[in-house]
């Protein structure tokens, strides 16, 4: 007869940044069943939102969601309130959106990617991606006036207007992490402790990526063609050079440079959108009280963030549906696990750079 | 946004019969408190590499009707069937309680009517 | 092997990343997002900040000896809660007389004691709110 073992893998935990629990039953030294327990940090901010707070101030409670992806989600529901009330935003302010949206998915990589270096006890690393970082934050800070909760994006535009020193200092800013990047492409492809050692873990085929309707950079390592910003017209991807970023091979691998491709490709649309950004107001009114239902989807820097918003023409909205992309990949993450060895289960964990806020909301 | 009509009793056979794996992706499970003891319960999908194709099957049901499962169908539909457990209190086949509140908290908070 | 070498002499002579904090002050951003600041003698009273503040952290409350001001005219007070206020700068955008009345200014709240009191007076002021309206 065969004995399993289980072995919880949090909720505190050394290679956790956020509590989950996983419940792994193993046998010897191979994972193969997987319990998982998300609910830690649940703060019940969609009854909030339809119980204590106006229409129009949401935006700034779902942006306390997440500290990572604040942005996303205040423009998700942004969106998907001047959807209900059939407003046209000008084009700056969609170009400034767009920035934001970009500087802050290059942070958020980056910060994944440390903690991919830390799981795989390349410390130096750690803190040379980490420092690296905070140019980026600089240049969130100096744009929107906070570092974190960035209450950038209002209903109708943004708030603030980008003056010429700053989108200097941003040109300048993001040449220095581009180069920092392509270095780290050198080192995630040929250090030893971050590639070979990756390579063939944690692996996600293709079909299972369908099966299990996994999303954002899992997927696209795994050769799945989605980026929601592809598939959305609201605001204009395609004008300032997007392309997608994927990989055939599934494992941690192939995350961490579907990653670094995606920080390469960020920077891009951020020069562009600095060298070329139209003259404009950034700011239009939009009056009215929202009635009726909109789906708004964005690529968060998880993957795909879906806002489901009902208004019933009073300031009080009827619900506010918020999926967020760590909560969507969960399956995907369990099925992952079965057949992967007990000792690498913090390393794929750290590779799905899993937000355990947003999950719980 | 396609919204479509269905039963309890015939979902499992329309999204049995609409879903292809390759072409559509399941986005979510979302319930919607009505009046009158009533929800509302949408099955979302969108059309992978296609621009805002998004189809919504509906059902309007009472708090006591038990929702079939698609989990057979789309394995990731359990975490969201599960979300839906807790937060209405409605019944959805093989979905347990508990995956975001703990026995001692408040139950069913968006469902509306028992808090 | 060599490169790695190479890189970690190099590092010795790098100078940290990190600053010498109580030697060297921290540098504040000019354009930081900070308190909330109030200019009693311009405010028309017209309460559009009170209503546009999101989590509540600006109240107007009848007091006994009201500011002076003759736009003042049901004896009201400005109260303004630091400790809540997450600094979107909605009211200032709400204001009719921006940086004469309301102005966001860019410095940072101090923590609070327990001799403050923060909670229990602003939940007074709260109070005193809902039996006016």
């Amino acid at each position: 007869m065969k004995q399993t073992i289980n072995i919880p893998l949090g909720s505190q935990h050394i290679a956790l940044l956020e509590p989950v629990r996983f419940k792994f039953e193993c046998e010897n030294e191979k994972i193969i069943g997987v319990d998982s327990d998300v609910g830690f940090v649940h703060r019940g901010i969609e009854r909030a939102c339809t119980t204590k707070f106006k229409f129009d101030s949401i935006g700034y409670v779902v942006a306390r969601v997440c500290g990572l992806c604040a942005i996303t989600h205040s423009l998700s529901y942004t969106v998907a309130i001047e959807k209900l009330l059939g407003g046209e935003i000008s084009k700056k302010a969609k170009y400034l959106r767009i920035l934001l949206l970009e500087l802050d998915r290059i942070h958020s990589h980056m910060l994944c990617l440390s903690h991919t270096c830390e799981n795989a006890g390349f410390e130096a690393m750690f803190m040379r991606i980490m420092g690296d970082r905070e140019l980026v934050m600089e240049i969130q800070e100096l744009l929107t006036g906070n570092r974190v909760q960035f209450d950038y994006i209002s209903i109708g535009g943004v708030n603030r207007d980008l003056n010429s020193t700053v989108a200097l200092k941003i040109k300048e800013n993001l040449y220095e992490v581009k180069q920092r990047v392509l270095g780290y492409m050198d080192e995630f492809t040929n250090n030893w402790s971050l590639s070979l050692k990756f390579k063939g873990i944690g692996a996600l085929s293709l079909d299972d990526a369908y099966i299990f309707n996994a999303i954002g950079p899992l997927a696209r390592a795994s050769g799945l063609n989605i980026d929601v910003r592809n598939e959305i017209d609201y605001l204009p991807f395609d004008e300032v050079g997007f392309l997608m970023q994927t990989h055939s091979d599934g494992d941690i691998n192939a995350r961490n440079l579907v990653r670094l491709n995606e920080i390469l490709n960020s920077i891009l649309m951020c020069e562009n959108i600095i060298n070329g950004l139209p003259e404009g107001e950034i700011f239009t009114k939009i009056k009215g009280k929202p009635n009726g239902e909109a789906i708004v989807r964005f690529e968060a820097p998880r993957g795909e963030l879906m806002y489901y918003v009902k208004g019933n023409g009073t300031a009080m909205l009827d619900r506010v549906r918020i999926k967020t992309p760590t909560f969507a990949s969960i399956p995907a993450f369990s099925h992952i696990f079965v057949g992967q060895d007990y000792a690498d289960a913090p390393a794929i964990l750290a590779s799905f750079d899993p937000c355990l806020s947003c999950t719980a909301k | 946004m396609k919204k479509i009509e269905v039963s309890l009793d015939t979902v499992r056979e329309v999204i049995e019969g609409f879903y292809e794996y390759k072409k559509w992706h399941f986005l979510t499970l979302n319930g919607l408190a009505l009046a009158e003891n009533k929800m509302e319960v949408q099955w979302i999908f969108s059309k992978y590499e296609a621009l805002e194709e998004t189809v919504v099957y509906f059902a309007q049901i009472a708090y006591t009707d038990v929702i079939p499962s698609i989990v057979d169908l789309i394995p990731s539909a359990i975490i969201s069937q599960r979300e839906l457990v807790d937060m209405f209190g409605v019944q959805v086949e093989g979905s347990e309680k508990g995956l975001y509140l703990d026995e001692d908290s408040l139950q069913n908070p968006l469902s509306g009517c028992s808090l | 092997m060599f490169s790695s070498f190479a890189k970690a002499f190099t590092n010795l002579f790098k100078t940290p990343q990190t600053i010498d904090y109580p030697l060297t002050p921290i540098e504040q951003e000019k354009e930081h997002r900070g308190l909330i600041e109030y200019g009693q003698e311009a405010c028309i009273y017209c309460l559009k900040c009170e209503k546009a503040c999101p989590p509540g952290a600006i109240l107007f409350v009848p007091v006994e000896n009201p500011p002076e001001n003759e736009k003042n005219k049901k004896g009201l007070k400005y109260h303004y809660n630091p400790y809540l206020c997450i600094y979107c700068s909605e009211c200032v955008r709400a204001c009719p007389k921006p940086d004469e009345a309301l102005w966001q200014s860019n410095k940072k709240s101090l923590p609070a004691t327990k001799e403050d009191r923060v909670n229990e007076s602003w939940f007074e002021l709260e109070r005193l709110k809902k039996q006016t309206d």
